[in-house]
């Protein structure tokens, strides 16, 4: 059997198989449980890395569910009826920032969790939670996308608030539940119209259909308000300082990358669903407008935070706003000024990678400080560099790459996005630079409160296995930081040409023709 | 290594090499300077606004930028009141911002 034809329902399936075998191996053993949850991990990476290495060499990957050739997605009558999965460039480049931060918060989790307080739980969700955003992104069905959305939903809220123990958790993880519950519904909603519409559920054959009617439109928008606000815009955010302020660090940097699967979500519509009708400029401004409310209003509540975790998840906040303005601008001038809207777009999604690794890492040494000081509350904190050497150097470099002081990731994705945005108009980089700005104050302050002055209590040095996952995500930030051609060459335009030049091609490979 | 923006490049080398440039000029600078310090005496104690600091004084997270706060009060008490907590508010913000997408689409 050729298991490089099978690659994309792999990736999926095995995280998900390996989710709910988690709790019967952990009742055998809790060392085989923790030996079948490396297994996994490692498997899902290295196949989400061969996928991602297929479709960049061969171009888009259609597989089948069900059908004698997993890449013949129509039947003979012309339809596509049967689940397809189709795995472009950017698909890919999602498979590959989800593998990433999953694999990190694997390592970590291994160390952080202790086995009476839910170890095994947190583990299970975990895998299903990376099931879910892997099926998100590698999905060429919307109702298998509204599915998979349900999945991340249902594990990231669990995830949240399984620490029954603590008051807050639950708390955050009911109104998670209760936004996502909503978004989902317009989502569903959305997915039925257009089935109602065109009696197709495949991605690729409505995207060949939509014509712009008025349905279409009321689809677009209920796609849009759920899919923005579980990608954490302002004003629809405030679930997101809640969920990842009060989830375990392990768990924060997981609802990251699940934020930029929505993300992703967004785009494919935008781009790929909708692509073919979408020529005014209007819905791009709006992506743009969003963008540049939400890096603004995110760091300002940034500012006045005083406990570490809600801190850095204004700023995870703040970075999904630098997100929408790259690829608003893109979708803005798709039509008139390509020259610099693959830039902006390019700019956008290399900064969704620089995210998950640098608000990752800032998580991870939240976690670590908790764990060492056992509070984050800024206004007792303070003397901990004395005793978490690397933990302060990790959360230096993350706030640093964060804010984008050169030489590093941020700076590289933010320079692309301040000079596109500045050729729409300058006022869009002056609101972006401050937001930078701004964001280097208060991590500054963070930085200087947690990890400066004088020894004020003896902390609890990290784990090896703990130094390790942020040590896997500060190599990726500075190899990101030093080599941004590469990535962006490599990694970042294929994903940025799916989206912007590369409908037809997706169309044509997934129909045919 | 080096990123093409569309208006020019970045390339972090050269920044490294400017950065390592300035590095060795601030070296030469201090260089020049007083060589009276002694380490382990009265020279290190902190001072905090020309007060002698009492021991183990530290400024906290809270305290830096103060009166950067204090200046943005009035938008900051405004944007703490928008995040109220209460999961009505969530919802009636996530209905306006579904009203404003299906406006902008509807509308084109």
């Amino acid at each position: 059997m050729n298991i490089g034809i099978h690659l994309p329902i792999l990736a999926i399936a095995v995280p998900l198989l390996g989710a709910f075998a988690l709790p019967v191996f952990a009742k055998v053993h809790k060392r085989l449980r923790d030996i079948w949850a490396a297994a996994v991990g490692a498997f899902t990476c290295a196949m989400v890395i061969a996928l991602a290495v297929q479709v960049l060499s061969t171009g888009v990957v259609v597989y089948t569910l069900g059908a004698a050739s997993p890449t013949q997605a129509v039947t003979q009558g012309g339809f596509p009826i049967r689940i397809v999965l189709a795995v472009d460039g950017m698909s890919a480049f999602m498979g590959l920032i989800t593998a990433l931060v999953g694999l990190a918060s694997l390592i970590y989790a291994f160390h952080a969790l202790e086995d009476g307080h839910g170890k095994t739980l947190a583990m299970t969700l975990f895998f299903l939670l990376w099931a879910g955003m892997l099926g998100m992104e590698y999905t060429g069905d919307m109702f298998n996308f509204f599915v998979f959305l349900e999945v991340t939903s249902i594990a990231a809220c669990a995830l949240i608030g399984y620490r029954t123990w603590e008051s807050r958790p639950p708390e955050a993880a009911f109104k998670t539940m209760a936004l996502y519950t909503v978004g989902g519904l317009l989502v569903l909603l959305a997915v039925g119209i257009l089935y109602g519409e065109y009696g197709a559920l495949n991605i690729a054959y409505l995207s060949s259909k939509i014509g712009g009617s008025q349905l279409d439109k009321i689809a677009l928008g209920l796609l849009l308000g759920g899919l923005l606000m579980k990608a954490g815009t302002v004003p629809a955010h405030m679930w997101a300082p809640d969920a990842y302020g009060e989830a375990p660090a392990q768990a924060a940097i997981v609802l990251v990358a699940n934020t930029q699967a929505s993300l992703y979500g967004l785009w494919r519509v935008l781009f790929t669903l909708y692509g073919g009708v979408l020529s005014s400029p209007a819905v791009g401004w709006l992506v743009v407008s969003l963008g540049t409310l939400t890096l603004l209003v995110a760091v300002l509540m940034a500012v006045v935070q005083r406990d570490l975790g809600r801190l850095i998840a204004y700023g995870a906040v703040s970075q999904i706003g630098y997100m929408l303005l790259g690829v608003g601008v893109g979708l803005t001038v798709l039509s008139s000024r390509p020259d610099f809207g693959l830039v902006a777009m390019q700019g956008g999604i290399f900064h969704m990678l620089n995210d998950a690794a640098t608000v990752g890492l800032l998580f991870l040494a939240a976690g670590v400080v908790r764990r060492a000081a056992g509070t984050r509350d800024l206004t007792s904190l303070g003397g901990l560099g004395h005793d978490l050497k690397w933990t302060g150097g990790f959360f230096l470099l993350g706030s640093l790459a964060l804010a984008g002081i050169p030489p590093l990731n941020g700076f590289a994705s933010k320079i692309l996005i301040y000079e596109s945005s500045f050729r729409l108009s300058p006022a869009l980089t002056a609101i972006a630079v401050l937001g930078s700005i701004l964001l280097l104050a208060v991590f500054a302050r963070a930085f200087q409160g947690v990890f400066l002055g004088p020894r004020m209590r003896e902390a609890k040095p990290a784990p090896v296995g703990m130094l390790l996952a942020m040590g896997v995500l500060a190599a990726v930030i500075l190899a990101m930081g030093f080599a941004p051609g590469f990535f962006v060459e490599h990694l970042v335009t294929p994903a940025a040409e799916a989206l912007w030049r590369g409908r037809d091609l997706y169309l044509a490979a997934v129909l045919g023709g | 290594m080096k990123l093409v923006t569309g208006q020019g490049y970045w390339s972090p080398l050269v920044w490294l090499a400017l950065a390592a440039g300035v590095a060795a000029l601030s070296w030469l600078f201090w260089r020049l300077g007083r060589r009276t310090y002694k380490a382990g005496t009265e020279q290190d104690a902190p001072f905090l606004s020309g007060e002698a600091a009492p021991e183990g004084a530290h400024v906290g997270g809270q305290h830096l930028y103060w009166g950067f706060v204090q200046g943005l009060r009035p938008a900051l008490e405004a944007l703490r009141a928008f995040h109220s907590g209460f999961l009505g508010d969530y919802v009636t913000w996530m209905v306006v911002l579904l009203a404003v997408a299906l406006l902008v689409v509807m509308l084109t």
